[in-house]
């Protein structure tokens, strides 16, 4: 293992690479900071620059974009009081107050800090069980790979935000949307009227970057013109030592670090429920066994390090499935898994046997745009804060061009240009109707799999649907599954009031 | 009846009117014998207009429970919408067509000149009450960006935008 790290540094120590990576890391920081972008758009909209590199100058640049934009909310969360995205919900709690008190760097500084030490936590969790749980990936059959789909496909849909009918019925639509086009097994053309841009389905691309971005810009449309957008106020940097905190601080808030790492990386894994969920859970939690936890809410740097470490120990949960059963956990990595497929490599276990040299040089890209991030978003902050203040109405048509670029440089063709309206206009009813989108996108990409590994499975049985119930691991899935659907449905029927919610509503 | 009943009925029966259209086209796909190509789709727009009825129920539930219920306990969904924002339907369908427009322009009259016209026009839309419209400001950002994305991805990631117009360039 220590050969191939040493080979994936090899090939990330290129000036080349190095200086996409520092970019990569520079623009997510931008996507997290300002509101209303999010990780999720800068992935999607830096996929088409990737198309001419190769795999490992690609994959690295993606993954730096990922961590710069995760840990990027902080800025907007401690400096604005917004969370730049829903990751850094709870560092507005206690990031907001401290930066009233005049100890705003203090808080960024402890924010990034353990930021850096979040991810690196889970980059470091993620080498060393993902090729363990690539290697039990590898006996799966279709059985399996069906029951993981649902399972997921379940679990994203019940846990998003709002209700779970609405949800499953996003999980569900994104299905239907992905039957268009050539039908798996013995195909046959479904619901392409003709079309023949059709015959392939709509592109992963063009259905994300229209339910994220194009959306987002309609919704902009809506209330911008009445919205005051916030002043970033500066920081000074003058007489700040180190990172802005002490070193007696910094070991007081480790065991609070090592318990959020651990909450951030077990919710990361889960699809469905990522870094918006694990900030929450772990401030809550670190509230709770403080021994000063009146003054959580108030200006407890406690607050601050709980959420940060717990919402980038997302970023090595999620690559989890990703990289070895192929599949997404939350909307990122959905894109991820776009970045990896155009570029010819298809995630699972055999990623491991294939690309093993690939693999560790994603491990050392991670660990490389992480050590960027740490020092460019602390002592780049000032420059930061300045981007903070472009105009909405001036950036967001920008981003609406650079969309309608990414979509047509898929390939070449005005049909994927069109696609990314109707699916925007389709993101943009979402927010309406309060559905989440994210059930519609992981529907959308696991359907096919979910579709074919049935078809599979059932020619292997004989048509019998019974060996999905009997076969162990499939069949847990599958019962996981439903308990989580009636569960949930219980707990809809007896409401209580749950913590998480509380706070939201505050 | 409280406006977000209406809503979340408006919402259940355009899942059940998706669903259904969904069904009748899944019926059509030629099959139905064993197990091929319709089958998940069948069962697919069984599941989701069986999700359809049952948004529709939750909100006729909800509705009886708030005339129930005296006008200021609302049912637990109000917590989401209750913050007041001012809506301005008259911009969202503005910058829809002008969206529409720049793309239906694009292949014709080409990339270089639709997208700083529409971004000219997309910045004047969606200007803040409170500034200014400051229109050299405007149309300067709106070329410079229009000509950096066009050449950035002719030159640098070999994307050949649609030139139209500009094809002598």
């Amino acid at each position: 293992m220590l050969e191939l790290l040493q080979q994936g540094f090899g090939a990330v120590f290129s000036l080349n690479i190095l200086l996409l990576m520092a970019i990569g890391v520079a623009m997510g920081i931008v996507f997290g900071a300002v509101p209303g972008l999010s990780a999720t758009m800068a992935v999607a909209l830096c996929l088409p620059l990737t198309f001419t590199m190769g795999p490992q100058a690609g994959l690295s640049l993606l993954v730096a974009l990922f961590i710069g934009a995760t840990s990027g909310g902080l800025i907007s969360a401690i400096l604005l009081k917004i969370p730049g995205t829903p990751s850094s919900i709870a560092t507005v709690f206690d990031g907001g107050p401290l930066m009233e008190q005049g100890q705003g760097v203090k808080a960024l500084g402890v924010g990034i800090v353990f930021s850096f030490l979040g991810t690196i936590f889970s980059i470091a969790a993620l080498m060393f069980i993902a090729p363990q749980l690539a290697k039990v990936a590898l006996s799966f059959g279709p059985h399996e790979y069906f029951a993981i789909a649902v399972f997921s496909l379940t679990l994203i849909a019940t846990l998003s935000a709002g209700s779970m009918v609405k949800g499953l019925f996003a999980g569900a639509l994104g299905i239907a949307v992905s039957t268009i086009g050539i039908a798996p097994v013995e195909a046959v053309r479904r619901f392409t009227f003709g079309i023949s841009e059709l015959n392939g389905g709509f592109s992963m691309l063009t259905v994300m970057i229209g339910m994220f971005a194009v959306a987002e810009i309609i919704k902009l449309a809506e209330t911008g013109r009445h919205a005051v957008q916030g002043k970033a106020r500066s920081v000074s940097m003058k007489n700040i030592k180190g990172f802005g905190f002490s070193l007696k601080e910094f070991r007081e808030q480790l065991p609070n670090a090592g318990r959020s790492g651990l909450i951030g990386l077990g919710i990361g894994i889960l699809p469905g429920i990522g870094a918006g969920t694990s900030n929450l859970v772990s401030y809550i939690i670190a509230k709770k066994r403080a021994k000063d936890s009146d003054s959580y809410g108030k200006g407890n740097i406690g607050g601050v390090v709980a959420s940060e470490t717990a919402n980038n120990a997302g970023i090595g949960g999620a690559m989890m499935p990703l990289m070895t059963l192929g599949i997404p956990g939350d909307t990122v990595t959905a894109i991820m898994l776009g970045g990896f497929l155009i570029h010819g490599i298809q995630p699972g276990p055999l990623l491991f046997v294939s690309q093993g040299p690939l693999v560790y040089t994603i491990f050392a890209a991670l660990i490389v745009a992480t050590v960027m991030m740490l020092f460019m978003e602390f002592y780049g902050l000032r420059l930061f804060i300045k981007l903070l203040d472009v105009p909405k109405h001036i950036l967001l048509p920008i981003i609406l061009v650079l969309c309608v670029v990414g979509a047509f440089g898929l390939s070449s063709r005005l049909f994927d240009v069109w696609s990314i309206l109707l699916f925007g206009l389709l993101g943009y009813a979402f927010v309406k109707a309060g559905t989440p989108a994210a059930p519609f996108i992981i529907g959308f990409i696991l359907g096919p799999m979910a579709e074919t590994n049935l078809r599979r499975g059932l020619m292997l049985s004989d048509n019998n649907f019974m060996d999905f119930l009997t076969t162990p691991i499939a069949g847990t899935f599958l019962g996981l599954a439903l308990a989580f659907v009636l569960w949930q449905v219980f707990s809809a029927l007896r409401p209580k009031p749950s913590a998480i919610n509380e706070i939201l509503r505050t | 009846m409280s406006t977000l009943n209406k809503k979340e009925l408006i919402i259940g029966v355009a899942m059940l009117g998706a669903s259904i259209v969904y069904m009748v086209m899944a019926y059509r796909l030629p099959g139905h014998e064993g197990v091929d190509a319709a089958t998940v789709p069948v069962l697919l727009a069984g599941l989701l207009s069986l999700l359809g009825v049952m948004q529709l129920f939750s909100a006729f539930g909800n509705k009886a429970q708030a005339a129930a219920e005296t006008p200021s306990q609302l049912p637990d969904d109000s917590a989401e919408v209750a913050a007041p924002e001012i809506i301005e339907p008259k911009t969202v369908l503005k910058t829809l067509g002008l969206i529409l427009g720049y793309m239906a322009l694009l292949g014709p009259v080409g990339f270089p000149i639709m997208t700083a016209v529409y971004l000219y026009l997309q910045f004047i839309v969606l200007t803040p009450l409170n500034h200014k419209v400051r229109h050299p400001t405007y149309a300067l950002i709106a070329v410079i960006s229009s000509a950096v994305i066009y050449l950035l991805f002719r030159e640098a990631f070999d994307l050949m935008l649609p030139p139209g117009l500009l094809n002598f360039l």
